[in-house]
């Protein structure tokens, strides 16, 4: 075991030991498991000479040893998937997926893996930062009369994302393998802790459906944030993994030039659906519902509706009801998947729907929708507006959003807050 | 792929609208109106009783260079994301970084024990005892910061700011002063060779331009999320803040200096009550209306650099050190920032409970020296990490920044050194 501190500074020897310079810094190769260490950076009269592993005999706390004496620098070259161990992560933040805070890298620890060295952990405790400071000695001994052990906190490098400022420097595309795995709230969280351009290179990194979950979780005035700083075509393609009436919300907070430029980026139905839902009030019926449902005419029989919800389950938020609408999409009836499967295949649909379906206009207030869901035990409402056409439905998750209490200290992101953000 | 700071929406370079620039108000101003705290009110007000408006000038002078400064942090926070605290970790190393925490947060417990005196001294005018103005404002505190909502808090504290403005202001309308010679002193330089004339111009700028007042800029710009698109925004806002914080302090001047000095009043401004006998002084002159209004303004503005140093303190200390997350900042799970915090304002509280007034002075005295020989390493710090093109982008700075912000450092730099040799040449 060795940390990354104890190596750097410490004399380099070649073979017949004769001192050549000083430990620089150690290159990894990442995208394995634990990287292992491919090359050593030497100082050696003002200046630094890279040096393949395979030239390297041994290295510990007193120093490292070359196996050969002559040095051959011209052989390295430094391959778009090594980074600087000091130079690119000694001191920076780094994501701790599975503590899910951003957190600051003290030391980090290099072990023999299968005869090679590897990068295995990263030290973040205590012990690790009195290391640092050259004072871990003389606490040991007074920790040890006081009977207390130091704090020391590793987070294995597999459960850790290095953030893309960290490494910029080497051009290397982060994938974040491990922050993609997390459920979408807790990646929310780790990206509120971010700062701007490393939230940018997080949400670019992740693909469409993931990204646009990560953002569906986070305070409406980030999401914005965000989206406004991503490029405009992906800010537009994250849009259309969201359910509409999410995707309005947050486009009636950008600024109106932002606005204008990511819908018309968008695909035409899309966007207009989300033009749509943004005409309506915030707290009304038609601001909180979604125009993804599935509708069909009285005509078909049970079993050409249940293939139709085949084709379009996929987009549908909720498929539990099958609305049934007439030629100028009037609503008629509603199904519920359970109608649809008791029937008997060749059945029209049209002699068992129940054809009086509880509804609310598309100005009813966010209350009486809750009321409607609550009172009914709906898993969704349709909405309909003053002709008695379906616009959408208010699925009981948005609907039950108003009875939630809205806790003032939910997430408090940051120490001195921001201008013009709602109090929550 | 573009990198990522280069990745911050380009289109919005020329988005610059009225809402945006109003919506970045704030850092600037806030951090102005937090160096006006009751060093900072006492410096002025001794400078006013000692040399009348001879040293307006130097308010102006030290307007120019905290803009400079203030710029750059902003400038910094906002190319960076980062506080000063991280980035002279990444940069230059945990032990400058530690070395830093270590001095800033000597000298910053120090400041607060000036606000508990400041704090202590305003309410003994109207009669309160400093034990209980000590508990009382420590508990104020704690809860604000603790219970409080950070965004109305800053509300607050630009409110108070504000009051403060408009109090010292009243006071110097009152005081009847010569607004000539004050506008002439405040352009016209009139300088003097006697080392306690030079004492009072460092400690002046001193109590300006401070270590942590360049730390919060940045980190309360980084904290806002603000990006590059909002330079211009914040480049107002700062220039608000230290026309602001100057304005402050002249009109502390000119009160003084109409209520004291021309009036030929002695006061002894080493006393540890210097502060309550130059108010009381404003009484027949300026009447009772001058009077409480001093005294409130001292109260509110130790009040507001109560709350700021030690927020600023803790924040630096976490960032330098890895402990500023907390998914949800709640005191259980936030242990170490708000720890630090409390700790700050308990051992000044009990520090001001305890210890004798003069040494009061003395403590207060020492801070201000630690101050003063940390600053030229910081500027060093933010001027070097300013010229970082890799770091910087596009917000690097330009051949003329830097050449007046080297100045500016220069010249702090030699005032500092001034202090600290006359203060060890004076004991």
């Amino acid at each position: 075991m060795l940390y990354l501190s104890q190596a750097i500074g410490r004399p380099v020897r070649d073979e017949a030991g004769e001192p050549i310079g000083a430990v620089a810094d150690l290159i990894v190769a990442i995208g394995d498991r634990y990287p292992p260490v491919t090359g050593i950076v030497v100082k050696t009269n003002g200046r630094e000479i890279f040096l393949q592993w395979s030239s390297v005999a041994s290295l510990d706390s007193s120093g490292a040893t070359l196996g050969t004496t002559a040095i051959d620098i011209s052989k390295f070259h430094q391959r778009p998937n090594e980074i600087r161990l000091k130079r690119d992560l000694m001191d920076r933040q780094i994501v701790d997926i599975d503590g899910r805070k951003v957190v600051r890298v003290n030391d980090l620890r290099l072990d023999e893996v299968e005869g090679a060295l590897h990068l295995v952990a990263v030290d973040v405790g205590a012990s690790g930062l009195l290391r640092r400071l050259g004072l871990e000695g003389p606490w040991r001994t007074i920790a040890r009369g006081l009977h207390r052990e130091i704090p020391e906190r590793y987070i294995d490098w597999e459960d850790v994302d290095p953030v893309e400022r960290t490494i910029a420097s080497v051009k290397l595309r982060v994938p974040h393998k491990g922050l993609a795995e997390l459920h979408p709230a807790d990646l929310a969280t780790i990206i509120d802790q971010l700062s701007r351009s490393d939230r940018v290179g997080v949400i670019s990194s992740l693909d469409d459906e993931v990204a646009a979950d990560a953002i569906g979780e986070m305070e409406p005035e980030t999401q914005a944030d965000i989206l406004e700083d991503l490029e405009p075509a992906r800010a537009a393609d994250i849009l259309e993994e969201m359910d509409p009436d999410e995707a309005a919300d947050l486009v009636a907070d950008l600024s109106d030039e932002s606005r204008e430029e990511i819908l018309g980026l968008m695909e035409k139905d899309e966007a207009e659906e989300v033009q749509e839902l943004m005409t309506y009030a915030e707290d009304t019926a038609g601001g909180i519902m979604t125009t993804e449902y599935v509708a069909v005419p009285a005509n078909l029989t049970a079993a050409e509706t249940i293939d139709r919800l085949r084709e379009l389950e996929p987009t549908a938020e909720t498929i539990y009801y099958v609305y049934v609408t007439d030629d100028a999409n009037r609503l008629v009836g509603v199904l519920s998947l359970r109608d649809l499967i008791v029937a008997k295949p060749d059945t029209c649909i049209s002699t068992f729907m129940y054809d009086e379906p509880v509804v609310v206009r598309t100005d009813a207030s966010q209350e009486d929708v809750t009321e409607v869901v609550a009172r009914y035990n709906l898993l969704a409402v349709p909405v309909v507006d003053a002709e008695g056409r379906l616009e959408g439905i208010v699925t009981v998750d948005d609907a039950i959003d108003t009875l939630l209490p809205q806790p003032s200290w939910r997430r408090l992101p940051r120490i001195f807050g921001r201008p013009g953000a709602p109090e929550r | 792929m573009k990198s990522p700071a280069l990745a911050l929406t380009p289109r919005a370079v020329n988005r610059v609208r009225f809402a945006a620039i109003l919506g970045v108000l704030g850092p600037g101003l806030v951090s102005g109106f937090a160096d006006n705290d009751a060093g900072g009110i006492s410096t002025y007000s001794v400078a006013g009783v000692r040399f009348g408006y001879d040293l307006l000038w130097v308010l102006l002078a030290s307007q120019i260079v905290l803009f400079f400064t203030q710029e750059v942090g902003a400038r910094l926070g906002l190319a960076t994301g980062q506080g000063l605290a991280g980035l002279v970790r990444e940069r230059y190393g945990v032990r400058w970084a530690a070395f830093m925490i270590g001095a800033m947060l000597i000298a910053n417990t120090g400041s607060i024990v000036a606000e508990f005196a400041g704090c202590g001294a305003a309410l003994q005018l109207f009669g309160v005892p400093t034990w209980i103005s000590a508990l009382l404002a420590a508990t104020v505190v704690v809860l604000l910061l603790t219970r409080g909502s950070y965004g109305k808090v800053q509300y607050l504290f630009v409110a108070v700011g504000l009051g403060v403005s408009l109090a010292y202001f009243i006071s110097a309308v009152l005081a009847r002063p010569d607004w000539g010679l004050a506008a002439n002193s405040l352009v016209i330089p009139r300088l003097a060779s006697s080392p306690l004339y030079w004492l009072t111009v460092v400690a002046t700028v001193g109590t300006t331009i401070t270590p942590w007042g360049q730390a919060f800029i940045q980190s309360y710009v980084a904290d806002k999320r603000l990006g590059p698109e909002d330079l211009v925004g914040e480049r107002l806002d700062v220039l608000l803040g230290a026309f602001l914080t100057n304005l402050i302090g002249a009109f502390i001047v000119i009160a003084c200096a109409a209520a004291v000095y021309s009036a030929g009043k002695q006061i002894d401004t080493s006393s540890p009550d210097a502060v309550q006998q130059i108010a009381l002084a404003l009484k027949p002159l300026a009447g009772d209306g001058a009077y409480i209004l001093f005294a409130v303004g001292l109260l509110a503005a130790s009040f507001l650099g109560l709350g700021v140093v030690p927020l600023t303190s803790a924040y630096a200390a976490c960032e330098a050190f890895g402990w500023e997350t907390g998914v949800d900042w709640r005191l259980r799970e936030a242990p170490a920032f708000y720890g630090l915090m409390i700790f700050f304002i308990a051992f000044a509280a009990l520090f001001i409970l305890i210890v004798p007034a003069r040494m009061l002075i003395q403590v207060m005295f020492t801070a201000q020296v630690v101050n003063c020989l940390l600053l030229p390493f910081v500027l060093v710090f933010v001027m070097r990490l300013s010229a970082d093109k890799e770091l910087m982008g596009p917000l690097v700075s330009g051949r003329f920044l830097l050449a007046v912000g080297w100045l500016g450092t220069g010249l702090l730099i030699a005032l500092s050194l001034t202090l600290v040799l006359t203060s060890f040449a004076g004991t």
